[in-house]
């Protein structure tokens, strides 16, 4: 390994821990591909496909490597401008499953969204490290937020809710990272925490105390902290009623319909019943290598994607499991170091972003397969089989090599 | 390097890390739970049962004809599965099968082999069983382990009208299809799909919604129990209506019972084809059940070509209709008085050349004007005003009036044919190899490197009739009616050509007067183009009025010799039907 590090990218040990983590995932990806396809050898089975996107996204790993950092810093905006632009691209062709998040490159779909995240990133990466000493001002979030907000509110039209949030998840970690002050933070993500724990009135008087005592300890203007509080809590008060009396049961399931338009006729409490006997039946160290027969006799739907967790845990038991989640682990703390010790400001926020996406793909995925999370579709990097995304995840690995040079 | 250096600080580093660690133990724990603490509950309920969804499926909707009448319906047949791994002896089993359903062993071993999905999943071995062979198959219920049978519907086409081409037909579709099509439609292997003609483009509508019903299972996914929460039921595909008379398009086929040929028929107003006969075809049924592989490489390699639907897929010389296109870039760019007359002496020699073109009729039309070139179809006055006419103009109008182009019917494979312009010419014979004046010559007889569909000169025909403003031709009745895009010449030019197809059918010496007919006032034009194959092929283009509708016709009878002998009076005929008793069924 050190060979291969001293010879191509000089000294960087992350690097090298990176690469031997991304191929132990992959691996293990297509181990558990193999065993759940039909006839693994021919063309059309999701294995050989694997096989193929993986080869095409190496390829596209090398090509992008040869960019300079600094191109792609200067060229951020116009960067962000293309990807946004793309993501119109689906609306003027025929929707795939009655969606515009698709291109058809005939041999493979795009999914523009998926770089429209990374663009984002990119962006907001720019404007915080323009603004570094203006970063503890309350409004610096402004803009970061804005831009989020913009890539977001295109990829809802899609409509693709499941992308839409995703943007969202670099954002906190990224303001983080650039020193935006705890309490700025905190009053973001409040309101989302208020409208989730407005669903259970013993919740909501728990939470109410809690945002209470946060922010009579933080500084600032009496006035304007009661009047935040407040605003608050009468968000929270008023979603329900919103939810409830305000929208009839009609235009509810349309909203619903809307935001979750994949939501299969099978029902999806019918995916996370089966998903859960699978992972459950696997045991300790699981039925076998093409031995599960939740998986193999498909009780399970979208396996090689979705649930492709659930059948490593029937086939390797809570085992498997452990290992997968420590690669998972150690992927993400290996692209915290790298982030940490990058010397421009640029890249270590870019790389903090990324980091984000693929941490919240790894969540929620995971979180979906064993019941925490409602069915969504977003794959596992480096596991789950779908060219779009792996396409993705080596565009982001090569962003990382890139930017982890200097 | 970038200018600004990296101030992460070790704290954030630190959160982030907390984060990741709480995050991933939680996730662990909850596998934890499941896969170890509840490992027994879960694990019994995986191996006691299961439950699997399975597809539920409606019929296919039916297609009828504008009366009503049922042009293609379901036929309930029954097919074989085994599943693999549930076969306890193969050979054994293999040969009871044999017995009673007088497959050979070979044959369903083939089938075993190459339809097979994986161990677990259920293989179509035999179609078409009788109701008789299940029952045998039932008696024996165990002895064959592995084996099941199941309903599964085809087409049954009505006998009036089970040769005709744009009905399409399904088939079966197999895996390597599956990801081209729409997912929301749910499509597995092994189904039956519209595969080409109505079936193919009418698919979505015609398709039943699928439904699901869940079952539970043993552990060798042997059905136990069915579930009755949460299933969704199966709907059946929407029926649909065909402009198409049945009465019709019986009557016009027995018009071409020998011949090779096309007949169609459209109501102008509406773009309702009423008949679209298209002959030598085959029988539709050769799609269900089994067809030997020798009848189908006969059918393929028939010379007649039956497999083509020649009225969107057959390419021929337009002959003399095309005469008109002539005759509209004469009257509307005023290159002449239509009053104005020249002499035909039956023959014509270009100014410049050696070559003499002759008319059709040897001893010259003497005195000729528009309406009488046009009526009598003569050669001579076209050789001689085309030349007035530049070639891309003439082209031009041709496209104009939908050549080259689709006619954008209700079915999928239209062909375009091919109106050669300028770049034509020079990519085939050369920059020297052809004149302008020289193909004219051919082009405005309709002959030459021009090939069109007869749909097309339905189109045509449809625009004249109804001066430019014409609706789409479409076989669905309940579509909405569309419109071309409007051709705008002047009104003297349309009374000017329509006064002429008058004449081709109702004035003396007119060349369609076998079409002639006495209580209906029938315009047209006929063709007799010349081509490669043998005998030129007839044609007759026409358009009558008929209680307030007006209708039109395309005859054409390949290799069949005159337009004016052989075309016109199958025309006539079909005029006739319309006035003599049958007309309600048409008319309503």
């Amino acid at each position: 390994m050190s060979f291969f590090n001293n010879y191509i990218y000089g000294s960087n040990e992350y690097l090298g821990r990176l690469y031997l983590i991304v191929s132990s995932l992959i691996t293990f990806g297509l181990i558990t591909l193999y065993s759940i396809s039909t006839d693994p050898l021919s063309i059309s089975s999701s294995f050989m496909r694997q096989l193929i996107f993986i080869i095409f996204s190496l390829f596209v790993f090398f090509v992008l490597n040869q960019i300079n950092v600094k191109t792609i810093h200067d060229n951020s905006t116009l960067i962000y401008i293309f990807s946004f632009l793309l993501c119109f691209v689906p609306f003027f062709l025929s929707p795939v499953e009655n969606t515009y998040r698709w291109i058809d490159l005939g041999f493979f779909y795009i999914q523009p969204g998926e770089y429209l995240k990374c663009a984002t990133i990119i962006l907001i990466a720019k404007y915080l490290s323009n603004h570094q000493l203006e970063v503890k001002e309350g409004y610096i979030v402004f803009i970061p937020i804005l831009i989020a907000l913009l890539s977001s509110f295109l990829v809802l039209n899609q409509p693709d809710l499941g992308t839409a949030v995703i943007i969202f998840a670099p954002v906190l970690p990224m303001m983080l990272w650039a020193g935006v002050n705890g309490f700025t933070l905190f009053l973001l993500i409040a309101p989302v925490i208020t409208i989730i724990a407005a669903s259970n009135n013993m919740i909501f008087n728990i939470w109410g105390v809690i945002m209470f005592i946060i922010f009579m300890t933080f500084q600032g203007g009496l006035l304007k902290r009661v009047l935040i509080y407040f605003a608050n809590i009468f968000t929270g008060l008023l979603f329900p009623f919103f939810w409830n009396d305000f929208l009839n049961g009609y235009q509810r399931q349309r909203f619903i319909d809307f935001l979750n338009p994949d939501l299969d006729p099978m029902g999806s409490s019918y995916h996370i019943i089966q998903s859960i006997t699978a992972i459950g039946s696997g045991g300790m160290f699981g039925k076998g290598w093409g031995q599960g027969s939740q998986t193999q006799l498909k009780f399970l739907p979208v396996q090689e994607s979705d649930f492709i967790l659930s059948v490593i845990a029937e086939e390797f038991g809570f085992f498997g499991i452990a290992v997968i989640m420590f690669l998972f682990f150690m992927l993400i703390k290996t692209l915290l170091d790298i982030a940490f010790k990058s010397s421009d400001y640029f890249s270590s926020l870019v790389i903090v972003g990324l980091t984000s996406i693929l941490f919240s793909h790894i969540f929620v995925n995971s979180a979906m397969t064993i019941g925490l999370m409602p069915v969504k579709g977003l794959p596992t990097p480096f596991v789950s089989a779908g060219g779009s995304f792996m396409l993705l995840c080596f565009i982001i690995l090569s962003l990382v090599t890139n930017f982890s040079k200097n | 390097m970038l200018k600004i250096e990296n101030k992460a600080d070790i704290f954030h580093y630190r959160t982030l890390l907390f984060v990741l660690v709480f995050s991933i133990l939680t996730l662990l724990s909850r596998y934890f739970y499941l896969q170890v603490i509840e490992y027994e509950r879960y694990s019994s309920k995986s191996q006691v049962n299961s439950v699997r969804a399975q597809a539920t499926y409606a019929p296919r909707g039916l297609i009828l004809d504008r009366n009503g009448v049922v042009l293609v319906e379901n036929y309930p047949t029954y097919i074989l599965t085994v599943t693999p791994y549930e076969l306890d002896n193969k050979e054994k089993q293999f040969q009871i099968i044999s017995d009673i359903t007088d497959i050979s062993i070979d044959e369903l071993s083939r089938r075993y082999k190459k339809y097979n999905q994986g161990r677990f999943l259920p293989t179509v071995i035999a179609k078409n069983l009788s109701f008789a062979e299940i029952s045998q198959i039932e008696e024996r219920r165990l002895e064959l382990s592995g084996f099941q049978y199941k309903r599964f519907d085809e087409r049954l086409y009505n006998d009036v009208l089970k040769d005709a081409h744009f009905l399409g037909y399904l088939r079966e579709l197999d895996r390597e299809s599956i990801p081209f099509l729409d997912k929301s439609q749910l499509y597995r292997a092994g189904e039956l799909i519209g595969w080409q003609g109505l079936e193919k483009q009418y698919e979505t509508e015609l398709r039943y919604s699928k439904g699901i019903e869940y079952i539970e299972v043993d552990t060798y996914g042997r059905e136990i129990n069915t579930i009755n929460d949460n299933n969704i039921p199966a709907y059946p595909g929407k029926n649909l209506t065909l402009s198409i008379d049945s009465k019709l398009q019986q009557f016009s086929k027995n018009l071409l019972i020998d011949q090779k040929g096309v007949i169609l028929v459209s109501n102008v107003d509406t773009g309702d084809i009423l008949s679209m006969v298209s002959n030598p075809s085959y029988n539709l049924d050769i799609y269900r059940g089994e067809t030997t592989d020798s009848d189908w490489s006969n059918l393929l390699s028939d010379e007649d070509k039956p497999i083509i639907n020649r009225n969107i897929a057959g390419l021929y010389p337009p002959g003399s209709s095309f005469k008109i296109i002539t005759a509209f870039n004469l009257i509307e760019d005023g290159l002449l008085d239509p009053e104005d007359s020249l002499m035909c002496t039956g023959s014509y020699i270009p100014p410049g050349s050696s070559n003499t073109f002759n008319c059709w009729k040897g001893d010259g039309h003497g005195l000729v004007d528009l309406n009488k070139a046009i009526a009598q179809s003569c050669n001579v006055y076209f050789y001689e005003t085309v030349q007035l006419i530049k070639l891309a103009d003439w082209t031009k109008t041709a496209k104009i009036f939908g050549f080259q182009n689709k006619t954008d019917i209700d079915l999928p494979n239209e062909l375009i044919g091919q109106i050669p312009d300028k770049e034509f010419f020079i990519n085939t014979y050369g920059r020297w190899g052809w004149s302008e004046r020289g193909v004219l010559l051919n082009l405005t007889l309709g002959q030459g490197d021009i090939l069109v569909t007869p749909l097309q000169s339905l189109r045509y025909i449809n625009h004249i009739a109804s001066k430019g403003k014409t609706a789409k031709l479409k076989l669905n009745a309940n579509k909405k009616v569309e419109y071309y895009d409007d051709i705008i010449l002047s009104e003297q030019t349309w009374d000017r050509v329509i006064k002429g197809l008058y004449d081709v059918v109702n004035s003396e010496g007119g060349s369609g007067w076998r079409a002639k007919q006495p209580e209906v006032k029938l315009y047209g034009k006929t063709s007799t183009a010349e081509n490669p194959h043998g005998e030129p092929h007839a044609w007759f283009n026409g358009f009558f009025d008929f209680e307030g509708q007006t209708y039109s016709l395309v005859v054409l009878v390949e290799n069949g010799g005159g337009g004016g002998a052989v075309a016109s009076p199958i025309a006539g005929e079909i005029v006739k039907f319309f006035t003599s008793e049958q007309v309600e069924m048409v008319n309503k």
